[in-house]
């Protein structure tokens, strides 16, 4: 258990911070540009999905047996993502907001699930899976560009 | 530092349940501390005998319709109490972590591992069948059926206060027996919380009831003649002087788990950084107050030379010591925190005289607990910070008794045997674990050790709610465990048929 040990409950609040967030952020995409609206409002729902997935998975798995130090290493004030939608942001600026922020955020799931893999397996697939989810919907935000 | 918000709000007055209602006791109330904050969230009742009466009553009442009740609408209310659970599975989370003070991830793992029970008897059609065979003699047929006894009595104890209730429960009223639970007076909120679904899940009045108290409720379900059998888990003084003998006296069945001194032998061959991280959960997990939790570390020299196990030894010791002083101690209701506070005032007092006679019988305490530093500012009283002591032999008061709490007692052996050794002259056999890559050690430490629950590469060897709970010599009283498939012969009689038609 290193300095930066994190906790279970930490990453798990961190994550459903992110999928809400994120959640939010893609419905003002979709409010604002509607030339993709459908593909903003599909990422919007695969995040409600998404954090869903996660906290269903960890009540479902965790333990009271549980190692204590759920990940290390991990500095989460690197994964904080500001995205913010306002009047004046342009279609080209917003689209680069949503590249950064699955960039950001596949980083995060892919370390904590390599991290977490040898404590709660289940948690940690759900974590890649997510990884991956973001890793693909920012493939698709970059052929919008 | 963010604090998860308390759901309990206001001061609560506990109650007891009997016969589908809450009711108030005519005994004393006495205060339920959240042991991190030091306020008072609840008062509880210490009932009297006539309450425990009157609980017995509902429950032979309740006995001969509940066992007619078909084993599959039995299982639906545990299913339909399991949704319950699941959907007020965070405020019982928290309520744990303010009733008890352990972490809100140790906690959720907690009511996991307590719903994980009840879904286990929800299979009791399928549990609960019996066997036969045709013609066991010219035109004669036997059979087994398993039938439910009438009353149990559950006392559980203040560590896991949703959980080791829910080891018996289930199972008990799975199989059409009706019981009474008796939660630990320091920290009885959540048995409350489980009563107030118990009625929404749909079973009748007087199957399941709660009466709080202390000992004057111990003793008079240990001696009331309608009580079928107990289940007790707590110390070994009490399990084995007053439980599992006046049991025993008065006929009924038991189980009675008692203390323990668990060991963990690290191997030359061991995955180190895999090692320490599962020994500090093993040693600090639940602020060291379970029967689960590692108490002695061995470290093991088998097969090294004495320089290079001078050389193995500093290495574990140094990485054990440099990942338990880095443990964050406060309230569990803060995410970030690693280990909360003992249950009380008087576990820490306890707990502390420990470290102290560890000092004067010369072990080497090398990081020292009493040295309270906290994630937030909280009042110390039940607070200790991780301590590890090396140079503990195991005829030492630390190094032989259950301390319950963070403190680790470093030993060394010079080869397997001697750590074996070391094991079996201990009184107690609740757990043991080994860490080795080698399947040679681990399948002769699983063959020999003289304990009921055995880790391979394991810290905490907490077994699944289908599996029993197991114990030898002075950690367990009784012949059948808690959980799964033993719980089911525990609260059934087996009758036997033989058939025969003219």
């Amino acid at each position: 258990m290193d300095e930066k040990g994190v906790t279970a409950s930490t990453i798990i609040s961190f994550a459903k911070k992110l999928e809400e967030e994120s959640f939010k952020f893609y419905k003002q995409m979709a409010e604002k540009y509607t030339i993709n609206k459908d593909l903003f409002l599909s990422f919007s729902e695969e995040c409600r999905k998404t954090k869903s997935m996660l906290i269903t998975t960890y009540e479902e798995t965790i333990s009271d047996a549980l190692e204590a130090c759920f990940v290390k290493g991990v500095d989460l004030s690197d994964y904080v993502i500001e995205a913010t939608i306002t009047n004046d942001t342009d279609y080209l600026t917003a689209l680069n907001m949503a590249i950064k922020l699955e960039e950001t955020a596949s980083k995060f799931y892919f370390v904590t699930a390599e991290q977490s893999e040898y404590l709660l397996a289940t948690i940690s697939r759900a974590l890649r899976k997510i990884a991956e989810i973001r890793s693909n919907r920012k493939n698709k935000l970059k052929s919008l560009l | 530092m963010t604090i998860l918000e308390e759901p309990i709000k206001k001061v609560l007055t506990i109650r007891n349940y009997i016969g589908g209602k809450f009711v108030d006791s005519e005994g004393e109330l006495i205060d339920v501390i959240n042991p991190a904050t030091c306020k008072v969230i609840a008062k509880v009742p210490l009932s009297t005998q006539d309450e425990v009466s009157a609980a017995v009553q509902a429950a032979k009442e309740a006995f001969p319709e509940w066992r007619k009740t078909p084993p599959l609408a039995r299982a639906r209310c545990l299913f339909r109490l399991k949704m319950l659970m699941e959907e007020r599975f965070e405020e019982l989370s928290r309520i744990q972590t303010m009733e008890h003070g352990k972490t809100i991830d140790e906690s959720r793992g907690e009511t996991r591992r307590g719903i994980e029970n009840v879904e286990v008897a929800t299979g009791i059609p399928s549990l609960m069948m019996g066997y036969n065979l045709e013609d066991v003699a010219t035109n004669i047929d036997e059979y087994v059926i398993r039938q439910p006894l009438g009353v149990f009595g559950i006392i559980g104890p203040f560590n896991f206060p949703f959980m080791v209730p829910l080891w018996f429960a289930p199972y008990a009223v799975a199989t059409g027996n009706c019981i009474i639970i008796k939660p630990s007076s320091e920290d009885p909120i959540s048995q409350t919380k489980i009563a107030e679904m118990i009625e929404e899940a749909g079973f009748p009045p007087g199957v399941w009831n709660v009466v709080n108290g202390g000992r004057t409720v111990v003793s008079a379900m240990l001696d009331n003649p309608d009580i079928a059998g107990i289940c007790f888990v707590g110390s070994t003084p009490v399990a084995r002087d007053v439980v599992y003998k006046r049991c025993g006296e008065t006929g009924k069945r038991v189980i009675a788990q008692g203390g323990a001194k668990n060991f963990l032998l690290v191997m030359p061959d061991a995955d180190l950084e895999r090692t320490i991280a599962a020994c500090m959960t093993s040693f600090y997990g639940n602020t060291g107050q379970r029967c689960l939790s590692g108490a002695n570390l061995v470290i093991v020299g088998e097969g090294l030379s004495e320089h290079e196990y001078n050389t193995f030894h500093k290495k574990v010791v140094n990485a054990f010591v440099n990942a338990a002083s880095k443990i964050r101690v406060g309230y569990g209701l803060d995410e970030t925190v690693q280990m909360g506070p003992l249950r009380d005032k008087d576990k820490k007092a306890r707990v502390t005289s420990f470290i102290e006679k560890g000092i004067e019988e010369e072990a080497k305490l090398i990081l020292d607990g009493r040295n309270v530093k906290l994630v937030g500012d909280w009042p110390s009283d039940c607070f200790l910070n991780p301590t590890v002591f090396e140079d503990v032999k195991p005829e030492m008061t630390i190094g032989r008794e259950e301390i319950f709490g963070p403190v680790a007692s470093i030993m060394r052996a010079r080869n397997f045997d001697e750590a074996i050794e070391m094991i079996h002259k201990n009184p107690f056999g609740n757990a043991a674990s080994i860490f080795t890559s080698t399947g040679k050690w681990a399948r002769k430490f699983r063959y020999t050790v003289q304990c009921g629950n055995i880790g391979i590469n394991v810290g905490i060897v907490a077994p699944m709610a289908f599996f029993p709970f197991s114990g030898m010599k002075q950690s367990f009283f009784g012949i059948l465990h808690g959980q799964g498939q033993e719980a089911i012969r525990f609260f059934t009689e087996s009758k036997v048929v033989i058939e025969r038609w003219f």
